[in-house]
């Protein structure tokens, strides 16, 4: 290796690569991916801003508690879309949690305001 | 002194009537907050029965803030594969956000090899669904906290307005239509489904459906996606995409004949397809026949489309492999 900075590049390359989907890993065949969503001349960009989105979208979900290896296999399985759709937002996006008892807490609620007003009522 | 009792019981009429109205204020208002449930009484979705409810979907009860992987581990089981909440713990669990990401349900059950699919933000695709026998995940807000909440919808009376959910702790939780409404919207009406890959969702769109399909071969599952094109293109015969991707699938299982054929068949109905023409140029060159490669890769070469860089890739390396 020459300088620092090629080593450097070819480190980047290495890690982006954890990402290349598989159908690209296939040499010389077109991936179904790049045929159903991106098909303008700047697909080749649209590629490495993908790359790089899913080591942000990586990163955060390391941040919120996921181990290295879990947050990059979290961010392979999800598409180019789903990782745009992520990058930046993972802090505000819902995240399922509650346990439904809620909803049955609220049409407790209202039965028994039901039941107060008619006994309110017959008491006339 | 008049006791607060007293003075409510005496007032009670005055008191009763001001809560009625309210009430009928409410109820006469509350068909704008569920546009989607008057839109679905008026009309029951084309070709579904009035009821119908999925006995068979198993229910796994959720622990803390986990109606994520129990939701996913309820339907994921629905459509043949075996989990539990637990294993997919990891899968689309965030702990510091305590909850699930609704792409990340989405994605987790294509690693298991699954198609996964969002359906359209609307009461009809929900009931058609059900009634074409697939459990669906729904996501709510319960307005207390961040109330956010995946439950997955099992059964529906159209005749009585009626939904049936595993919900939280419920096995069987029965709400009328409005009021899952209520909670539902707030998500923007967010529903999935988890197809195994022989099966097409009822209200699935061609084009989205295909996409699906991309996202599952996107994860390495060459075998279920292959079975997914297939019934995708018994469905949607003319779909020169989804050719190219069952092709793909052959490749990536090592069988170039398969892969060959479609290709040739996708090369008759698309002959101005760059993308088709190199993967069967490549296929060729593969099983060596790089001669027959070499007019197919020049005529994908003449389209000049976006793919030029990979076509003139694929070509320098069939000209290598006839030493020229």
């Amino acid at each position: 290796m020459k300088t620092v900075w090629a080593r450097m590049f070819c480190r980047l390359l290495v890690a982006l690569m954890i990402w290349t989907p598989y159908q690209f890993a296939t040499a010389g065949m077109i991936g179904t991916e790049q045929v159903v969503t991106a098909s303008s001349a700047q697909a080749d960009r649209a590629l490495v801003t993908s790359f790089l989105n899913r080591g942000d979208v990586a990163q955060q979900l390391q941040s919120l508690g996921l181990s290295s290896k879990a947050a990059q296999d979290r961010v392979a399985s999800l598409t180019d879309q789903e990782v745009q759709q992520l990058a930046g937002k993972i802090q505000s996006l819902p995240a399922g949690a509650s346990d439904g008892a809620d909803i049955a807490v609220a049409i407790l609620i209202i039965a028994a305001i039901a039941v107060v007003v008619w006994y309110l009522w017959k008491r006339m | 002194m008049v006791s607060l009792e007293t003075h409510v019981i005496k007032n009670a009429r005055a008191i009763a009537s001001v809560f009625l109205l309210s009430c009928a204020a409410l109820i006469q208002g509350c068909a704008s907050w569920t546009p989607q449930t008057k839109a679905l009484a008026e009309s029951r979705p084309e070709g579904v029965p009035g009821a119908h409810e999925l006995t068979e979907v198993p229910f796994f009860a959720q622990s803390d803030y986990q109606c994520g992987p129990a939701s996913l581990a309820m339907v994921m089981v629905a459509a043949g594969v075996k989990t539990t909440p637990d294993e997919l713990v990891p899968e689309v669990y965030l702990p510091e956000r305590k909850g699930s990401l609704q792409v990340e349900m989405l994605a987790a059950p294509r690693r298991h090899g699954l198609v996964t699919y969002e359906l359209a933000p609307n009461y009809a695709a929900l009931i058609r669904e059900i009634a074409a026998g697939t459990p669906v995940i729904l996501l709510q807000n319960l307005g207390i906290k961040e109330g956010w909440h995946y439950a997955v919808a099992i059964g529906y009376d159209w005749d009585n307005g009626m939904l049936q959910l595993r919900s939280g702790g419920n096995e069987r939780q029965e709400l009328p239509f409005a009021m899952n409404e209520m909670a539902w919207r707030r998500s923007g009406y967010w529903a999935m489904v988890a197809m195994p890959p022989d099966r097409i969702p009822a209200t699935a769109e061609e084009a989205r459906w295909l996409s699906a399909i991309a996202a599952l071969e996107r994860t390495g599952q060459a075998a279920p996606a292959r079975t997914a094109y297939r019934a995708f293109l018994e469905r949607w015969p003319s779909n020169v995409n989804a050719a190219i991707g069952l092709a793909n699938s052959h490749y990536a299982l090592g069988d170039l004949r398969a892969a060959e054929q479609v290709l040739r068949d996708a090369a008759q109905r698309a002959p101005d397809s760059d993308i088709v023409l190199n993967n069967l140029a490549q296929v060729l060159a593969d099983q060596g026949r790089a001669a027959e490669a070499l007019p197919i890769i020049d005529r994908a070469a003449a389209v000049g489309g976006s793919h030029a860089d990979a076509v003139g890739q694929t070509r320098s390396e069939i000209l290598k492999k006839l030493n020229r």
